[in-house]
């Protein structure tokens, strides 16, 4: 950085950038200057709020993606009392009805996500769609380690919820071969399938 | 080497961006990259920074109020069973659930019903329209969702007409047909 005019200062960057930046901020009728100190402008707003703009940017696509599989915001109550209510006779269809949503989101996932670490956009995806505590999802070769930690969720809600995940792990090309469920925790292990 | 070009910044939002750059322990020049790139980001998806920052608190705020994303077609299909199987006691929950978001938004604000409608805004964000007017005590509430199923459409009437008894106003009106709400509703008192 270098000292410039009256109260300004120079910032360097790479003309490859700046071309594109220069492109960017005709489209939006500003000049080059003012189209960087916005961004620059929103960066600190962002770190004010605790959140980098890269991240911001990231889990916009995020919400992005997941209504573009057709996913809609509902008070979380709303849909635990109703599966706790639905369950006790209902838990297989239930289970069925969850892994094939997961079925359908996992192609999704393969067809939108073409070339990208559809594993880590899962990982995140559920993190913050289903509001967890903790996800993990962790690829050693082929052989996918899946932990989630919820502190509310119901069982029910647990089983549902892994059921919807294998679901798209099948579609992602992995089996599973174990898992354990309790209140607020799931864990399962996937391989990859063999290709015939 | 990269040909290089300078760019004129405001004192203040320089020497900001140096201390950002010092706290991520990263240059100044990566950082300036690192941003600019969100940026163009942004652009690709036709938005701005300030959009998506707009967008993100949007998100982060429905996470705060206890909103989860749920596949649509799962909910619907779930809705409509267990409405097909107990009419009454899912009828009861919804209101029930409603009262209980009622309750929360108006401990949680002085206008209850404004940080409702702003939840309302951030539940059907992207998926339905709802729209809130008032006029002269009584509040009319109008809520589409082209994709809602019988048995979801007649519930979430129930779910907003829960949150308003809470606020403290009764229904006085009502027409719930698939996938369109409309209530109205006047002040209890």
């Amino acid at each position: 950085m270098e000292g410039g005019p009256q109260d300004t200062k120079l910032l360097v960057l790479p003309s490859r950038l700046v071309e594109r930046l220069r492109a960017s901020a005709a489209r939006r009728g500003l000049s080059l200057s003012n189209y960087a100190v916005e961004a620059l402008e929103q960066a600190l707003r962002a770190e004010a709020m605790g959140a980098p703009l890269r991240d911001a940017v990231d889990l916009y696509l995020l919400g992005e993606v997941q209504r573009g599989a057709g996913a809609v915001q509902l008070p979380r109550s709303s849909l635990e009392r109703l599966v706790v209510e639905l369950y006790p006779e209902m838990g297989e269809e239930l289970r069925g009805a969850w892994s094939e949503a997961g079925r359908w989101y996992g192609a999704y996932l393969r067809a939108k996500l073409r070339g990208a670490d559809i594993l880590a956009f899962l990982e995140r995806a559920l993190l913050v769609s289903w509001n967890l505590d903790e996800a993990e999802v962790r690829d050693k070769g082929g052989a996918v380690a899946l932990r989630l930690t919820s502190f509310v969720l119901s069982l029910e809600s647990t089983e549902l919820l892994l059921s919807y995940v294998s679901g798209a792990m099948d579609s992602l090309g992995y089996d599973e071969t174990g898992r354990d469920i309790m209140r607020g925790m799931a864990r399962a292990r996937y391989v990859r399938k063999r290709v015939r | 080497m990269t040909k290089r070009k300078m760019l004129a910044a405001e004192e203040d939002i320089a020497n900001r961006v140096v201390e950002m750059a010092k706290r991520k322990g990263s240059t100044v020049f990566q950082t300036v990259n690192d941003i600019l790139e969100q940026a163009l980001r942004a652009d690709g998806m036709g938005l701005t920074l300030d959009e998506i920052l707009e967008r993100r608190g949007m998100l982060e705020r429905a996470r705060e109020v206890g909103l989860t994303f749920t596949p649509e077609r799962l909910l619907y299909e779930v809705v409509d069973v267990a409405y097909g199987r107990s009419r009454k006691r899912l009828s009861q929950m919804w209101l029930e659930a409603g009262r209980w978001y009622g309750k929360f938004f108006a401990g949680r604000s002085e206008d209850g019903v404004g940080a409702f409608e702003e939840a309302m805004g951030l539940l059907t964000f992207g998926s339905s329209e709802f729209a809130l007017e008032e006029e002269r005590g009584a509040i009319a509430v109008a809520c589409v969702g082209e994709r809602f199923s019988p048995g979801f459409t007649e519930v979430f009437s129930l779910f907003i007409e829960g949150a308003f008894e809470a606020f403290g106003y009764r229904r006085v009106a009502r027409e719930v047909s698939k996938g369109i709400i409309h209530l109205r509703f006047e002040g209890s008192g």
